[in-house]
Parts: C-alpha cells; structure tokens; sequence
C-alpha cells in the first residue's frame, strides 16, 4: 500500500460521510467533497495532527462546456515521498461562492485571490480581497478564464486605485520601488514601511506582464503547447517545456524512448547549472563583490555556448517536442559536453573556495534575510529556497520523471534559511549536476529520440506534469478538450508560491540588504504573472 | 589574496571568445543615423521590460559579461531613463504596463533612440492577439530599431549596437 493510499483509507475513516466521492486519475487519488466540508477536511489534510500534506497548487475548471459547473482542485503533498493527494469541490454555475480556506491554511492566500480574478468564483471569509492579477484600470466583471471570454477579447478601461497597506506612527516612511527598477530586472513594485533601518512591512504587487498564457493555451492542440510552454519563463525554457511534455505524454498514453529520457535529463541539468551559477555571482555582486560575478558569469556563458553548440538555442528552445526529443546528441558531442562539464566544475570549485575564504563577504551572506522552516512550511515554499529553510522535497527524487530513476542523486538540505545556506544550496546543487551529467554519459542507451504523438484523448481527461526546474517544482495541469485540443492548462512556476515568503524573509532587515535577499531568492516575475 | 591572482591569472584574457553573429544585421534608417550620429562615442541605455519571458533580459545581462564586455564600445547601462541615451524595449506591451513604458519614454531626454529587442517586442511574438496584450512597441512609442530574435544572440545585439553607432552623418 502506498502513502497515498494510506492517507487515503485514514481520511475516509474520519469524515465517512462527507466523501462525495473517491477516484484516481493516474495513480493520484482524488476526493470530491461538498462545499459545506471543504474547510474541515482541507484543514485535517493540512493539519499536524491530520495527515501534515502542504497544499501545493490550487485551481479552478471551468466545465460549463460538458458540465454545468466550475470544479477547484486542491492539491496536497504528503510527507510520504512522493504522495500526492487532491481534494475537490464543484460550483454549480449559479453558485460563485465557496469558502475560503486562507485563514487557516497560508499557502491559499495567492491561489485563492487569482481564482477570483481570473473566474469571478469569490472564496468567502478571504481576509484580502484586493485584485491581484486584474490590476484596477481593468473593467468590472472581467473574468478572462470563464469559457465566454474570448481569448482576443479587447480590454476597456476604468478608474481605480490599488490600496496598500499602510502603517502608521512618528517616524514610519514608505519606501516605493518599481514596476520598473534600476538593474535589467523585470517589472514588479515593492513598498517598504520603515522606521529607522529596519524594515517593518513589504507589500508586493505583482502581475504587471500578464500577458494571458494559460487562455493562449486553450483550443491549441496538445502538441502545440510547447513552444508556448518554453516562452512562460525565458531562464527555465527547458524545464518549462519538460513539465508540459510530461503531462501531455501522461495524458495522451506515450511511452518516451529511453535515450530521449537521458538526453531531457542531460538538457535539464545543463539549465540548472548555468543559472545558479550565474545566480551565485549575481548574489555576490550585490554584496559589491564585483569579481564573483565576473567569474560566475564568464562560467555561466560558457555553458550557454555549448547549449548553443548543442541544440542551436542558448535557452534550448525547439528541443523538447509531445513524444521526446527533436534533436538527438552523437558520442562526440557527449564527451565534449563531459569535459567541458568537468572543466566548468573545476573552475567553479575554486571560485567557491575565494568566496566563502572571504570574511567580509560571509559577513553580509549569513543571518541575512533568514526564512523559518516553520514559515517555509505553512506557505509551502520550494525549490533552492525550500532546501535552504530545511524542506527537504524534490521532485527529481519523489516523483522521478525523465532519467532520474536511474540515476543516483544526493538532495542537498540546510537548515539557517539565511542568504549563505541559499547560495551553500546552489553551489552544492551544481556539484550534483556535474555528477549526473557524467552518469548520463555513462549510462545513456542507443535508440530512437522520439515516438510519434497520435492519439487524441477523450475530452475532460486531464494529467499532472511535474518538474524540478532549477527554482524548483513546476507543476503543468493539462486537460483535453475535444479532438485533441487543450481544455485548461494551469501552469505554476515555483515563483508564484516563493513570492510571498519573500515579504516574511525581510523582516527586521534593512533596505540595502534587500537586493541580496531578493537575488538569493531570484523568482521569476514573468512565471509568476503568465 | 595570492590565490585570487592565480586565478586570474590562470584564466587569462577571455573577452571576444564568442562566435560571430550569424543573423544579417538590421538596416538603420537616414533619420535614425541623423539621431545616432550624436552617440558615436558613446551610448547609455536603460532597459525597459514591458511583458518579456525574461530571456531577452538574460541575454542584456550576458552583453556585461567579461567575454562581451559591452562597456569596452562605450556602451553602458544606465539605472534611469533619466541618465540614458536609448530605452532597449523587451516583450510585448501588457496592459498593466502600457502607462509604465509611455512613463520611462517620456522621462528619457531627447534626443532619444528606442530600440525594440526582440520578437515580441517587434511584433508581440506568441503573445499577438491576446487579451492582456495591447500590442507591440511601435503602437506606444516610435521605435527607431529593432532587433529580431526570440531571444536575440548576444553577438547579434552586439553587431546591431556597433551597426547603429558606426553611423556617420
């Protein structure tokens, strides 16, 4: 019996009569409860005395095209390795309200508010209503994911104001910055209140390049989604592009070739490595340690060069297709990649040991920014941040996907949650990487790279996609609409759930060590807003 | 100390190990060779992202790298479009950041040159059409060059920079 299962038998045990009903799709088990039970059963799913499962996403369906009413889905992680468990409710198309599960369970708060932009479904008892996709010059009523919103629709305009939270006293000032900032950064604003040094309070505002993915996505066919996929976040095209195929596959019955498994996995850690690489730079260049980032970024090029040898895109683009791999790597080209590999490593390693020998450095990195585990968990955080504040999750381990069940992989874990356990993180992470390239050099079988993807599933089926990008967990929710087109696609960049905590790790830290917290964290603006 | 002198000098001089750009570089117009003219020595841009994937940014960044090293054509990064010569547009115009950009362009001095880099700021790319979407660069501000790609290599933002610096009256 697996954990899920065991979660599963446990939960009916307790609330026997509020199951509606009890399936599976794909081996994840799916509980469909009434809304009136939806916040006890969530919170025993949640709970430490319960079955101490993190919501990991939460969505919204809009059915009304086969049946009239819209279905969210809770998804929880369970500590078991690799138990997944879904929870969902269904609102018939009269009923636009259901309760809010935010006020005990964290992790909804952003989930909660985009499911009310984006469908005008209202999660009653929410304490913070504001818009948070629909910024306030959008019009009334305009709910872009319902079915009868065309995807070309022209927007109007209205008047409105977006209400910050404010605090008041003597000596309390706001600090406003963004959506456009100082470096080659994407858009965002951020609003300090301060008194003194210390910040007291960060509010965020996102979502200023929403630029409508998931309503881009519907009615393409399923294997059309991924070149769409690869452009939600330029820095993880690759993983971006896996998660989609992952799910497609699931939902469409293909079994990838093997050799087109070790080259996803090759291709995956490639991004990984080039990006917190850079990432380790980056960071120490906004402690003013310029020389870091020279190295890191000379290092960081390198590996984007021979991608470009590799596949032709530096990002590799064009690479993943519904059915593996639409170019194949020769003998020569992975033992070049080996040794380039090696060589990288080598150089990075020495890089490592200048940075942490320098005291003035260690100095800025350590206690900066310091996320609790205890926070880490109730907002779900994953990833590198994750890892850092002590969760130990990874999808490459719990949910293996492409070659890694193969292969041997070390996660590593700290427990400070500071800014140095981050950048500790990466820099280990790019060790692992390291080794399993050369595992998969090892390792990789001769074959096919690629099976035809034919078959059109049934219309309302839907698979679950998911990837351990280099920030972290990339879910793809992927359902068929009919003649093999998309239905709804949810996409989740571990950005969206990592935000929030980042107005957590702030606190009590002054302004000028934000940029350092902020890039240690280094979220995605364009995966968060989609 | 020592051992951050042999590192340097282990890894040598790495600026210009790039390959050359492949892409045929984008034609400048007589008027905006009358604007460039002035920027011949120098050019400080500031980078606007106005709905990018974020891999039109990546590749900015790559231009200060030391194997690049943009600054050594006399192209820097300014931190306001108050400082700088040309704004760099990435990404189709969302909605939300539409004011944003018509913001920075009217903070820039003139004379001024707008760049569009990249596909979808040319043309909004995957993203034509969309709801959210209000349409590409040159419906908001004039743009003076543009720089296709999705994203543009490195060295071809870098063959387009020279291009349009290289100008004569």
């Amino acid at each position: 019996m697996t954990d899920a299962d065991a979660a599963v038998e446990k939960l009916v045990d307790v609330f026997q009569h509020k199951i509606a009903g009890l399936s599976r799709v794909l081996d994840i088990p799916v509980v469909s409860v009434a809304k009136a039970d939806l916040v006890a059963i969530a919170l025993y799913v949640h709970s430490a005395t319960g079955l101490s499962g993190t919501l990991s996403l939460q969505w919204a369906v809009d059915l009304r095209p086969m049946e009239p009413c819209f279905r969210i889905y809770y998804l929880f992680s369970l500590p078991g390795r690799g138990a997944w468990l879904i929870v969902a409710i269904d609102l018939p198309d009269s009923d636009r309200v259901y309760p809010s599960i935010t006020p005990r369970i964290h992790a909804a708060k952003w989930y909660e508010r985009e499911i009310r932009d984006l469908f005008g479904l209202i999660p009653e008892g929410h304490p913070d209503l504001r818009r948070l996709v629909r910024h306030e010059h959008w019009p009334k009523g305009t709910h872009p994911l319902k079915k009868d919103f065309a995807w070309d629709h022209v927007m109007g305009r209205q008047q409105g104001e977006y209400r910050f939270r404010h605090i008041e006293g003597e000596g309390v000032f706001e600090v406003p910055v963004g959506p456009i900032h100082a470096g080659i950064i994407e858009p965002g604003h951020f609003r300090f209140s301060v008194a003194g040094e210390p910040v007291m309070q960060l509010e965020l505002r996102h979502f200023w390049k929403h630029r409508g993915v998931e309503k881009l996505f519907e009615n393409r066919p399923l294997v059309d989604g991924v070149s769409l996929a690869e452009k939600v976040s330029g820095d993880t095209s690759f993983g971006h592009s896996l998660a989609y195929c992952e799910a497609a596959e699931r939902l469409m019955g293909i079994t990838v070739p093997p050799r087109a498994r070790y080259l996803r996995t090759l291709f995956l850690e490639l991004e990984r490595m080039h990006n917190h690489i850079g990432d380790v730079g980056a960071i120490c260049n906004d402690a003013a340690y310029a020389l870091a980032l020279a190295h890191a970024s000379r290092m960081k090029e390198r590996i984007m060069q021979l991608a470009d040898r590799l596949t032709g895109s530096r990002f590799l683009r064009g690479v993943n297709v519904v059915g593996g791999t639409a170019i194949d790597v020769s003998r020569t080209q992975m033992d070049e990649t080996a040794r380039e590999v090696d060589s990288i490593g080598r150089d990075f390693g020495d890089l490592a040991s200048i940075i942490f020998d320098n005291a003035s450095l260690t100095d800025r990195l350590e206690s900066t920014g310091v996320l609790s585990e205890r926070t880490a968990w109730d907002h779900g955080v994953m990833g590198v941040v994750g890892r850092a504040s002590n969760i130990d999750r990874d999808v490459r381990r719990d949910h293996p996907f492409a070659a890694y069940a193969d292969l041997a992989l070390r996660v590593p874990v700290f427990n400070y949650g500071d800014v140095r356990a981050r950048v500790r993180i990466r820099i280990e992470e790019v060790k692992e990487s390291i080794s399993l390239i050369r595992q998969v050099r090892e390792r990789i079988p001769d074959g096919a790279v690629r099976v035809p993807a034919l078959s059109a599933p049934e219309a309302g089926l839907w698979a679950l996609g998911a990837v351990e990008g280099w920030r972290g967990e990339i879910l793809y929710y992927l359902m068929a609409g009919k003649g093999g087109t998309i239905h709804r696609c949810k996409v989740r960049d571990p950005s969206f759930v990592n935000w929030p905590a980042i107005q957590f790790a702030v606190l009590g830290n002054i302004i000028p060590d934000f940029p350092l917290i902020n890039k240690s964290f280094n979220l995605s603006y364009a995966g968060t807003d989609l | 100390m020592f051992r951050i002198i042999r590192k340097s000098l282990k890894t040598g001089v790495v600026t210009g190990h790039y390959p050359d750009s492949a892409a045929p570089t984008p034609q400048v117009t007589p008027e905006t060779a009358e604007k460039a003219a002035l920027f011949r020595r120098s050019l400080t841009i500031r980078e606007v992202d106005t709905g990018s994937c974020n891999a039109c940014e990546m590749e900015m960044n790559a231009l200060a790298n030391p194997i690049y090293d943009i600054e050594r054509f006399g192209v820097h990064i300014a931190a306001s479009p108050r400082h700088a010569d040309a704004l760099v547009v990435t990404g189709p115009v969302t909605c939300n950041m539409e004011r944003a950009l018509k913001d920075a362009y009217k903070s820039t001095p003139d004379p001024k040159i707008v760049i569009a880099l990249g596909d979808c700021a040319i043309d909004c790319g995957a993203f034509k059409g969309s709801y959210a979407v209000t349409g590409p660069v040159d419906r908001h501000v004039p743009v003076d060059v543009k720089i296709p790609g999705c994203p543009p290599r490195p060295s071809e933002i870098l063959a387009a920079l020279q291009a349009l610096m290289a100008t004569r009256r």
